[in-house]
C-alpha cells in the first residue's frame, strides 16, 4: 500500500536537508531529484511548485521519472510542512512523540528555529543583525534543549532534530571560515562565544547532532563553503 | 490584555469553541504583569499561553505540575492532539497537510506581509499579491479553508480577517491615507470575490461573532496607528 514519494532537492538548501534528514531517519522509501537552480527546468514551477523552490514533493499517483511529474500525485511544499506530513505517514518512527505534551514541545521548539535561526541568526549573516542578538537567539533555543540529551526532546530523533541540524552544521562553517556579510572578524568571535562555558550545551547538542550517520550521508561541507563564498560578497562595516 | 495580543488569543478561542472544549480563561494585564505568571507560567511573558493538566487550582494560582504550551500555532496543534475526532485537523496526511500549508501561508502572507503594509512598511501592490495568494488555496464555494469541516486553518485565519475588514472599512493605519479605503475596493472586485466570500462566512460564524469586539478592537487601532507614512 506504499504511495511512491519524490523529493526535489539541493544539496545547498538547508531547507529541503531538513526533509532528507526525517526520510532517511524514518527509514522511509524515496527518490530524490536534485533541481538545477542556474537551469531551473521550467517543469518543475509548472508541475511541482509554483514558487519554485526546494524542498517540494511529490506523494502518490503512477511511478514516472521524477523530471515528468505526474498531474495525478500531490504535490507538497514547505519544509516545515513536509516535516509534519511525515511524521504523519510514518507515526511509528517517533518522528513525533505520540504524547501531545511532547508534541507540542517539538513544535515550539521549531518555531523558535524559525524565529531566532531562521529570523534573527540569517539578519545577522546578512549583515542587517547584532552579534549580541544573535546570541540571544541561540541562547534561547539552548533553554528548549534538555541537558545531556542526544535530542532536542525526548528519548527520540524527531523532526525538530531534523529541522535545526542543516543550519547548525553552516553555522560551524561560519565560525570557521568568518564568511558571511557581517562586519569582518565576527564570525570568529561568535565561534569563540560559543565555545564558552554559557553554551556548553548547545555545542554538545551540535556536535552530537552532526554526528549522526543520516547527517554525514547528505551532507558535503565544500559544496557549502563554495556556495557561501558566491553569495557572501557584501560585507557591512 | 493589549489588543494586539487578543488576535492570537482569538484563534486559540475559536478552535476551542469548535471542538467543543472545556476550558478556563485568565486574562493577564500586560501591564502589570503579575510575578506568578512570569515564574510559574511563562518566563517570555508572552500571552496567549495555555497550562494543560496538574490539580485543578485557580488560575491565578498555578501549579508546577501543569504543562505550559505557548505560541498560537504551537497551541492550535495541541488542540487538535487532544480532540482527533473534532476535525479541528482532518484524519488525511494529505489534507493535514494542505491545512498546514495553509497556516503557512497566513504566517507568510497575512501576518508577514499584509501585517507590514498596516504597519506602514510594505506596498500596496505586495499585499494584493499577497491576498491572492491565499486565495488561490481557498476551494471554490467551500464554507471552509480545507476539507469539509472547520480546521485550525479557518481558526487562525479568521481574526486577521476580522481586522482587515475594520482597516478597508476605517481607513486605520500607518500606510498612507487613503490606501486602507483602496484595499477595501479591490476586494470588492470581481478578482476576490472567492476570498470576500471566505471571509464573510467566517466573520459570520456565531463562535466568531461571540468572541469579536470590533469596537474594542477599532479603538486599539485609533490609538495604535497614529504615525501614517507620507
Amino acid at each position: 500500500m506504499s504511495e511512491q514519494l519524490t523529493l526535489y532537492f539541493h544539496k545547498i538548501s538547508p531547507f529541503s536537508q531538513k526533509v532528507e534528514l526525517a526520510l532517511i531517519e524514518a527509514n522511509a522509501p524515496y527518490s530524490a531529484y536534485q533541481v538545477d537552480f542556474r537551469n531551473k527546468p521550467e517543469w518543475f514551477t509548472s508541475k511541482v511548485n509554483r514558487v519554485g523552490q526546494v524542498p517540494a514533493v511529490t506523494y502518490g499517483g503512477p511511478n514516472v521519472n521524477p523530471d515528468d511529474p505526474s498531474p495525478l500525485s500531490t504535490k507538497i511544499a514547505e519544509s516545515n510542512v513536509i516535516l509534519e506530513f511525515l511524521a504523519d505517514l510514518y507515526p511509528d518512527s517517533g518522528l513525533l512523540p505520540k504524547d501531545p505534551v511532547l508534541r507540542a514541545k517539538v513544535r515550539f521548539f521549531i518555531n523558535a528555529i524559525t524565529r531566532h535561526v531562521e529570523g534573527t541568526y540569517f539578519d545577522f549573516l546578512r549583515g542587517n543583525e547584532s552579534l549580541d542578538n544573535a546570541l540571544k537567539a541561540i541562547e534561547f533555543i539552548q533553554e528548549l534543549l534538555e541537558e545531556g540529551s542526544d535530542f532536542a526532546i525526548g528519548n527520540h530523533y524527531t523532526i525538530a532534530d531534523a529541522c535545526i541540524s542543516p543550519h547548525l552544521a553552516r553555522l560551524k562553517i561560519v565560525t570557521e571560515t568568518d564568511m558571511g556579510n557581517f562586519p569582518v572578524g565576527t564570525g570568529y568571535k561568535l565561534g569563540e562565544e560559543l565555545k564558552g562555558p554559557k553554551f556548553a550545551k548547545f555545542k554538545k547538542y551540535a556536535e552530537r547532532i552532526l554526528d549522526r550517520p543520516s547527517f554525514k550521508k547528505i551532507y558535503d561541507e565544500e559544496i557549502i563553503i563554495g556556495y557561501f563564498k558566491r553569495i557572501f560578497t557584501d560585507r557591512v562595516q | 490584555m493589549s489588543e494586539q495580543l487578543t488576535l492570537y488569543l482569538h484563534k486559540i478561542q475559536l478552535a476551542l469553541a469548535e471542538a467543543n472544549a472545556p476550558y478556563k480563561a485568565y486574562q493577564v494585564d500586560l501591564r502589570n504583569k503579575p510575578e506568578w505568571f512570569t515564574s510559574k507560567v511563562n518566563p517570555v511573558g508572552q500571552v496567549p499561553v495555555l497550562t494543560y493538566g496538574g490539580p485543578n487550582v485557580n488560575p491565578d494560582d498555578p501549579s508546577s505540575l501543569s504543562a505550559k504550551i505557548a505560541e498560537s500555532n504551537v497551541i492550535l496543534e495541541f488542540l487538535a492532539d487532544l480532540y482527533p475526532d473534532s476535525g479541528l485537523l482532518p484524519k488525511d496526511p494529505v489534507l493535514r497537510a494542505k491545512v498546514r500549508f495553509f497556516i503557512d501561508a497566513t504566517i507568510k502572507h497575512i501576518e508577514g506581509t499584509y501585517l507590514a503594509f498596516v504597519q506602514g512598511n510594505e506596498s500596496f501592490d505586495n499585499v494584493l499579491k499577497a491576498i491572492e495568494f491565499i486565495q488561490e488555496l481557498l476551494e471554490e464555494g467551500s464554507d471552509f479553508a480545507v476539507g469539509e469541516h472547520y480546521t485550525i486553518a479557518d481558526a487562525c485565519i479568521s481574526p486577521h480577517l476580522a481586522r482587515l475588514k475594520i482597516v478597508t472599512e476605517t481607513g486605520i493605519g500607518n500606510f498612507p491615507a487613503g490606501m486602507g479605503y483602496k484595499l477595501g475596493e479591490e476586494l470588492e472586485g470581481l478578482k476576490f470575490a472567492k476570498f470576500r466570500k471566505y471571509a464573510q462566512r467566517m466573520l459570520g460564524r456565531p463562535g466568531f461573532k461571540q468572541i469579536h469586539d470590533e469596537e474594542a478592537v477599532i479603538g486599539y487601532f485609533k490609538r495604535r496607528f497614529t504615525n501614517r507614512i507620507q
